[in-house]
């Protein structure tokens, strides 16, 4: 076998417990280098405590990982020198004006003198902010901010960067903006590690992390997890006012479960019985004399999502 | 309304108590002061570290001398023979006073003159200084009245004269009697002025900073949505302070109590009703505190710098009626003052109401002012 | 150790307190409190305060009503220490006086004060006191002898030379000398004390918020999560705090010297120098609580508790701590502002310079550096 490139980031039963809360519950997983890895989750799964143990800030209880060939328990202080980190709050200094909270991190970093003026020119750039150099960061709305964040854990070009949930309370076209800049940085080599909550940002990863409950239950890129994870056959059945038949939907049998999706319903049915319920439907809603389309899709993140969830929480009784 | 105040209540209470930190917070530390406060503070002056020059040691001399050590005031160090280890003395702290007889002191007196003894004071605390000074004068000042009775009897005595020998002197003879504080024990001045104090201070830090540090976090715009009337939100905020300030009473006062034995003589439900009375007008300073801060930091500054002289111009320690005629007046408008006047008399003098009420209505007036002036600076942040 | 000092780089710490400056500066609210605070003590303690007592409120209650009972009496009512406020006919006159607050000492003379005195008998006299202040109280008492004992010996003068017996001398006349404070002035006493307990206050407030604030808005997340290490951190927090710090103190020298015109007899370079070890040390103290404590409010709780409180009863600043139980005088050796009181008053009242502080400079110097090495491996660059 060819020698492997070292992973990026690589953890082993990672464990972490707050008294007896478990808050992360012994996952292992891989991020190569240059790739995009989104850890997707609903509030409270452990992601936050995840990136943070990653980024040495937080001691595990148990397990091992290494960030950039770094040990995370023993060499927590090389990490964050090879690391970029944008906490959950964007932590800028609210009372120092852009420039003065570019210029500080510059110092925590220690760019070269040289580098100095054409790295705070960049990062004004890719924040869009040169006009507004000296405005003081307090009164700069969401998607300002985030950028400027993003910039001054960019400043020192690290090859790993750790975003926090960096898109949450930003208005979607900044939102768009920003995935922009992370393909254009992985394009140049960094791997860059996400968390989201927001599953349509799950699609512009190159491999995702599913974790609920500090455990992971999925792995892999958005089509493996979109075609291989789920055998259970998703359909879309369009019609009017879908929350009437809905729960009568739900007890036919081959139907798994039924849930609205926008104006739609998607349906998920049981493993291997897609065209018994198939087939039901369109009887139940011939009966009832309800115009409707019903079809069959790919899933999407969110629909393998929560068939994971529930798989989970049925194992777990 | 009444619900929703409940709720309130019960989620401030559930934050507060279940932070071990805070239970620190507002319980021992208060508790910590007291002990502190009750040991540390005391204007009595006992022990005084004093040294003796004598370079006459003759029989009257030796009385002086002992007359000091007997007296239960002063603490003999030393026997000094130079002016160079008197100095020194002095100098390293080593002494607050040094007696200083010369040689012929005892020659002098029995030859019926005015012998001269010099008393060295260190006046660097000037305050133990005057009253070292004090029990000095009065030391030598009964010896010499002693010696000056001897002195005259054996003069009238043997010159004859219209007295006779067991004739006596005019004098008069002091019967001082201490009230409410027998033994004079300064704790019993400051214990009960304590409780006021860190009351106070309890109140106006723990509403001024729980309300801004809403206000720095960012949680406050989530309150502001909330279906909640401006009214209730302020009650909400402040009652479970007002209970905890109570409790903090109840704990003070049981601690000064029990451990330092500080008499309660007056009743405790009136000292409870003038604890809620008073208490309205530290939390509406809080409450205004918190609108003016942006950050814990402004708040916590901003109490110290209006708490602290409210604190030293209340009479809690430095007295009213010595101060200048012009700050005396400004001291009519500290609460504090009355709360501290209110305070001692229930627990040394044993008053009740028909006494204090001239400064319960002042503390009713200045809390429902406070109060009012707080909700409406209030409501204007929260609209 | 080697730790601590191996990977310190000028340039993290230069940025950190270049940061914290601009923090300050653009904070007025605080700095001009940081300013203003000792302007304000200095102004209560130089002019408002004191623990000397004057104008003691007086009432008395004359049964005797005869011209050496008058005589006496006036005694009283024209010396500067009491201030005679009722003439009472009963007891229970003077008994609500007292009560209210409306005189604090009750001076009553019997109604054979003057039958006994003509006799040349002792004759006693009543003094009642207000105990509840227990200091105001020692002291009336005190004054009321002195007065008491005054008048006596002038009617035994009076006595003396009327029966033509010769000059009988008072046996003992005492000189006092007070050294250091030679007017007993208590502003000069207070004063130069003042200077610790104005810096333990800024000291303790403004530093054991700082981290902690950071720690609660969350911006101290993202610092731990650089290679910046704890103790440039901390250091270069302390620099702006040092700065406020120092130039309190200068304004509280300088308003000393020129508006209360207290007398600084010794050295001032010594008295800056110490000023800002200790300074260091109450710095430190207030950033090892904010280490600890991730709460603002739990921090400056813990701070007021931990410097100033100690600082402004157990330093000798307005308490003296000689005359304390011996178990208060103990604890009081491991307050660091009582050496530092020792060091101010004796630079200023004594004159004396480190060949008599030089033990209290080097306990001040030890514990300052303790601190400072206790905050630095503290300070975990870790959330939990």
């Amino acid at each position: 076998m060819a020698a492997e490139q070292p992973k990026a980031i690589a953890v082993k039963e990672l464990e972490k417990k707050f008294d007896s809360f478990v808050a992360v519950d012994r996952i292992s997983f891989e991020v190569s280098a240059g790739e995009i890895f989104g850890f997707l989750g609903p509030n409270g799964a452990g992601k936050s405590t995840t990136i943070r143990m990653l980024c040495g800030i937080l001691e595990p209880s148990g397990g091992s990982g290494t960030v950039g060939g770094f040990d995370i328990r023993r060499q927590p202080e090389k990490v964050k020198a090879a690391i970029g980190y944008m906490s959950q709050k964007f932590s800028l200094y609210e009372d120092l004006s852009v420039e003065e909270n570019i210029d500080f991190y510059s110092g925590i970093y220690r760019i070269p003198a040289a580098k100095k003026a054409d790295r705070k020119e960049w990062v004004l750039e890719m924040a869009g902010l040169r006009a507004n150099r000296s405005a003081r960061t307090g009164i700069l709305s969401g998607g300002w901010k985030q950028r400027l964040a993003l910039g001054c854990a960019l400043l020192h070009e690290p090859s790993i960067i750790f975003l926090d949930e960096p898109t949450s309370g930003v208005d979607p076209v900044s939102r768009r903006r920003f995935w922009d800049l992370i393909y254009e940085l992985a394009g140049k080599g960094v791997t860059a590690f996400v968390t989201t909550h927001y599953m349509d940002e799950a699609e512009y990863c190159d491999r995702l992390g599913l974790i609920y409950g500090g455990r992971l239950i999925a792995g892999g890129s958005p089509r493996e997890l979109k075609t291989g994870l789920m055998r259970e056959d998703v359909f879309q059945v369009v019609c009017a006012e879908p929350q009437a038949v809905m729960s009568d939907i739900e007890r036919l049998a081959g139907v798994r479960s039924a849930a609205l999706f926008g104006r739609a319903m998607h349906v998920i049915a049981q493993p291997g019985r897609g065209a018994q319920a198939e087939d039901e439907m369109r009887r139940l809603l011939g009966e009832r004399g309800l115009a409707a389309r019903v079809e069959r899709i790919v899933p999407s993140l969110e629909d393998v999502f929560v068939s994971l969830i529930e798989a989970a929480e049925e194992a777990a009784k | 309304m009444f619900e929703r105040i409940r709720y309130m209540l019960r989620k401030e209470f559930i934050q507060v108590l279940r932070d071990p930190h805070m239970n620190l917070t507002l319980f021992l530390t208060p508790v910590m002061q007291l002990l502190i406060y009750g040991y540390a503070v005391s204007t009595d002056i006992r022990n005084v570290q004093m040294a003796v020059m004598d370079l006459d040691n003759s029989p009257a001399s030796r009385e002086l001398v002992s007359r000091f050590e007997g007296s239960g005031y002063f603490n003999l160090v030393e026997h000094v023979d130079s002016e160079d280890r008197c100095r020194e003395m002095l100098d390293l702290g080593q002494a607050q006073m040094v007696l200083r007889m010369n040689s012929g002191f005892g020659a002098t007196i029995a030859a019926g003159r005015t012998a001269s003894l010099q008393a060295l004071l260190d006046g660097t605390d000037s305050n133990a200084a005057g009253i070292i000074l004090s029990y000095t004068s009065t030391i030598v000042g009964d010896f010499s009245a002693d010696l000056l009775e001897r002195r005259e009897r054996r003069l009238l005595g043997t010159g004859g004269g219209i007295r006779g020998p067991a004739e006596r002197v005019a004098s008069v003879e002091l019967r001082t009697r201490a009230w409410f504080n027998d033994n004079l024990e300064s704790r019993n001045f400051f214990v009960p002025g304590t409780v006021v104090h860190l009351v106070t201070l309890s109140a106006l830090v723990l509403t001024s900073m729980a309300i801004v540090r809403e206000k720095e976090i960012g949680t406050m715009e989530q309150i502001l949505v909330m279906p909640i009337t401006p009214l209730e939100f302020i009650l909400g905020k402040t009652l479970p302070f007002v209970i905890i300030g109570l409790a903090d009473v109840a704990l003070i006062t049981s601690v000064g109590w029990f451990w330092f034995g500080v008499p309660l003589r007056g009743s405790v439900a009136l000292l409870f009703v003038s604890a809620l009375v008073y208490l309205l007008t530290p939390l509406g300073a809080g409450l205004v505190i918190s609108v003016i801060s942006r950050t814990q930091q402004q708040a916590s500054m901003s109490v110290f710098f209006f708490y602290f002289p409210a604190f030293l111009l209340s009479g809690f320690v430095f007295p009213i009626d010595s101060m200048p005629l012009p700050v005396q007046y400004v001291t009519y408008v500290n609460p504090v003052r009355y709360a501290l006047v209110i305070v001692r008399g229930i627990f040394l003098k044993g008053v009740g109401l028909e006494t204090l009420w001239p400064q319960m209505l002042i503390l009713a007036g200045m809390g429902v002012v406070s109060i009012a002036v707080a909700s409406k600076r209030f409501r204007k942040t929260l609209t | 150790m080697k730790s601590l000092f191996n990977d310190i780089r000028i340039i993290r710490t230069r940025a950190v307190a270049r940061k914290e400056f601009i923090h300050v500066v653009r904070d007025p609210f605080s700095l001009g409190m940081a300013i203003g605070m000792p302007i304000m003590m200095l102004v209560l303690f130089g002019y408002a305060l004191t623990l000397d007592v004057d104008n003691v409120p007086l009432a008395v209650w004359d049964q005797s009503n005869t011209v050496h009972s008058r005589d006496f009496i006036a005694q009283f009512s024209g010396s500067r220490y009491f201030s005679l406020r009722k003439r009472a006919g009963s007891y229970a006159e003077l008994v609500r006086a007292i009560d209210t607050r409306e005189a604090l000492v009750a001076v009553v003379v019997a109604r054979d004060f003057g039958e006994l005195i003509a006799a040349r008998r002792p004759a006693p006299v009543q003094v009642i006191v207000d105990g509840s202040d227990a200091n105001t109280a020692t002291i009336a008492i005190g004054y009321a002898q002195a007065v008491s004992r005054g008048w006596s010996e002038r009617v035994r003068l009076h006595d003396s030379r009327r029966i033509g017996a010769a000059e009988v001398n008072q046996p003992l006349d005492l000189r006092p000398r007070v050294w250091f404070n030679e007017e007993l002035e208590s502003k000069n006493f207070i004063i130069p004390g003042l200077i610790s307990v104005i810096m333990m206050v800024i000291a303790g407030l403004l530093t054991s918020l700082t981290i902690a604030g950071e720690w609660e808005r969350g911006t101290m997340e993202q610092l731990v999560s650089t290679p910046v290490k704890g103790t440039e951190l901390i250091v270069g927090k302390l620099v702006p705090y040092f700065a406020v710090g120092m130039l309190d103190v200068l304004l509280t020298v300088l308003m000393s010297e020129f508006i209360f015109h207290v007398p600084l007899r010794g050295s001032v370079v010594l008295l800056f120098v110490s000023a800002a070890i200790f300074m260091i040390g109450m710095l430190g103290i207030g950033i090892l609580i904010s280490t600890q404590y991730h709460s603002q409010l739990l921090a400056s709780q813990l701070a007021i508790l931990v410097t100033f409180l100690p600082a402004f009863l157990l330093s000798g600043f307005m308490f003296s701590v000689v005359n304390m139980p011996a178990v208060v005088q103990w604890v009081s050796y491991l307050v660091p502002a009582r050496y530092f009181v020792t060091v101010i008053r004796g630079i200023y009242l004594k004159g004396v310079g480190l060949e008599v502080l030089w033990l209290d400079v080097a306990l001040l110097t030890a514990f300052s550096a303790l601190v400072m090495a206790l905050a630095i491996v503290k300070f975990k660059k870790k959330l939990a």
